[in-house]
């Protein structure tokens, strides 16, 4: 554990006399790592929107096609048959693959709106505004393949499936043409390559949802204390030690407030807002000043998230260099893209921002983070939901999102709190899954030990203004 | 859009029914050696393959990406797709070669 490396060195020297004249002050070398980053699929170069989704929805079958035969054969036997809608008979039981789309009646619609807006109906009849949750009980579930769809009833919970996820299900069609499920299954996780073992430990240290700009300047002090712990201003001897094995920081997602995102600007008349800039570019500046303290100690992996500036739809493009004049002049600073794939010493780390996630949480019955993390990594499939609810960019030729080898640390950002799981995989896949809570609300973050990937929380509270007796500055593991 | 004054047939092309019409009243006219008949026939024919390729559905949507993206899409998936067609497309950069059937329609 971490804390018990800053807690194992002799004595505190904090309080002694200088050292000596020969001695020098201890120095402490920060462990360095190998690092690859593989993000490259989910870079875009030249966009073009004059495409449909239909591709996307097309690849996605075509390469999880197989793997899903592979699946259904090794659950009900290698003599099931695989048959497409097509060639359906009433009554065979019979293994289908394709995709879900789940018909909500909540779901917001642009035609509706559309509709409620020509017909000029009275107030009580125009669309609701956003609600946490569009599931209903009047949901259907229908699946999808190449040429036509199909309805589902049975043994499948319509409130924890999403729209887009590609399974394989086993049952048999009914005479009113409906489907009647028995079982179903999902493509699972992918092979994973096995991890090599580390001699000494090595964290990682991520972090997310800064939320600089914002009107409460409440983390400011949080995200100092946490700045200053890993570049080794903090604490004594011990303290420093152990900050020296931090040898990675990752911020998922959201460095900026969502205040920053304020339109008023395209709003308001133009003689209120003409010598007004926008909220974001002192909040970059906030940020590059920050990134300059841990660049110059530490790499920094910077993740863009859904308030930043960058692009909206998944996959988000790396932050631009220009915006971090001061800071992208050292070579520890990476800018990477959302979703972001990198092997650390061999440990490979993928994750999001949390937009996929906060998605399915919306749309299914699934409330913790977790749980719709480990969801997603059975599924096979980064964001079911792009592009039905979730932006997404119109892919043709691959859909990128679709997992093609196992992480062994899968993440997501932007949580309500921290919560990890170990997870195992039918071929012998170990994943640690972790939420990283969000940084404004909850001064927590997260650091991972490589060596033996297990995950712990490192919160930083600080004096609140409210509180009329003495509270302890602590910065507890 | 072109943004200059001009005739409607800028904003919107020709329909194709017109071109088809256009082409048989061109052969008929001076008569046509054997040969540029000859190619007119095998240009159809390979058109005509081109369009069942487009409208073959194990391969997947065809509007909005040309036909060779399709076929290397297809060939990515390990669907099989024909090798003659990739042959075609390669030997001519016509553009009613290249782009699929519905690409002057704005889907």
């Amino acid at each position: 554990m971490f804390s018990d490396l800053s807690a194992q060195k002799e004595g505190s020297s904090l309080l002694c006399r200088p050292a000596s004249e020969d001695q020098g002050p201890a120095v402490f070398e920060r462990t360095s790592l190998a690092y690859s980053p593989s993000s490259e699929r989910y870079g875009v170069g030249e966009r073009s929107f004059s495409r449909q989704y239909a591709h996307i929805y097309a690849a996605r079958l075509m390469q999880m096609r197989p793997l899903l035969s592979e699946r259904a054969k090794e659950k009900w036997g290698s003599d099931v048959l695989i048959r497409k809608l097509c060639d359906l008979e009433t009554g065979e039981q019979c293994c289908i693959v394709g995709t879900l789309f789940k018909r909500m009646e909540l779901q917001p619609s642009i035609l509706k709106e559309i509709t409620h807006k020509k017909m000029k109906l009275p107030h009580n009849l125009l669309p609701q505004p956003a609600r946490a949750k569009y599931i209903s009980e009047t949901d259907e579930l229908i699946l999808e393949d190449e040429l036509q769809r199909i309805k589902l009833e049975g043994k499948i919970d319509k409130n924890k499936c999403v729209t887009g996820s590609v399974i394989a299900i086993y049952g048999a069609e009914r005479n009113d043409g409906k489907f009647t499920v028995e079982d179903f299954c999902t493509a699972d996780l992918p092979l994973q390559t096995a991890r090599p073992s580390l001699s000494s430990d090595r964290f990682v240290l991520l972090a997310s949802g800064l939320g600089l700009g914002s009107s409460r300047a409440d983390s400011m002090l949080g995200l100092q204390l946490l700045v200053d712990m890993v570049t080794g201003q903090l604490g004594d001897l011990g303290e420093q030690s152990g900050a020296a094995t931090i040898s990675r920081v990752l911020l998922a997602g959201n460095l900026l407030s969502q205040s920053t995102q304020d339109k008023d600007a395209s709003t308001k008349a133009k003689y209120l807002t003409k010598k007004t800039q926008a909220g974001s570019v002192e909040a970059i500046r906030l940020l590059d000043e920050l990134l300059l303290q841990l660049v110059a100690s530490v790499p920094v992996d910077v993740m863009p998230g859904q308030y930043d500036p960058t692009n909206y739809t998944l996959p988000q493009q790396p932050l631009h260099r220009c915006m971090f004049p001061l800071s992208s002049v050292y070579p520890t600073l990476q800018l990477a893209s959302n979703p972001y794939q990198a092997d650390i010493d061999g440990v490979r780390f993928l994750g999001t921002s949390g937009q996929n996630v906060c998605d399915i949480q919306r749309y299914s019955s699934m409330d913790s983070h977790v749980e719709i993390l480990e969801e997603t990594l059975r599924l096979r499939h980064l964001a079911p939901t792009a592009p039905d609810t979730l932006g997404c960019y119109p892919f043709y030729l691959k859909d990128p999102f679709i997992l093609e080898e196992c992480p062994h640390v899968y993440f997501s950002g932007n949580a309500p709190a921290f919560e990890s799981k170990h997870i195992k995989g039918p071929d012998g896949q170990e994943v640690l899954l972790v939420t990283v809570p969000e940084f404004s609300s909850t001064q927590t973050a997260c650091l991972i030990n490589l060596r033996t990937l297990h995950c712990e929380p490192v919160s930083f509270s600080a004096f609140s203004a409210d509180e009329d007796e003495e509270s302890e500055m602590n910065i507890s593991h | 859009m072109t943004t200059r004054r001009g005739l409607i047939t800028d904003s919107f092309k020709v329909v194709k029914k017109a071109r088809t019409a256009e082409k048989q009243e061109k052969t008929p006219s001076p008569p046509p050696s054997q040969n540029e008949d000859q190619t007119e026939t095998i240009r159809e024919e390979e058109l005509q393959k081109l369009q069942q390729f487009d409208l073959d559905w194990r391969f997947g949507p065809c509007t909005g990406i040309s036909r060779l993206e399709r076929w290397e899409r297809a060939k990515l998936h390990d669907l099989n797709p024909p090798e003659e067609i990739r042959e075609l497309l390669q030997m001519c950069t016509d553009p009613e070669y290249s782009q699929s059937l519905w690409s002057e329609y704005p889907f």
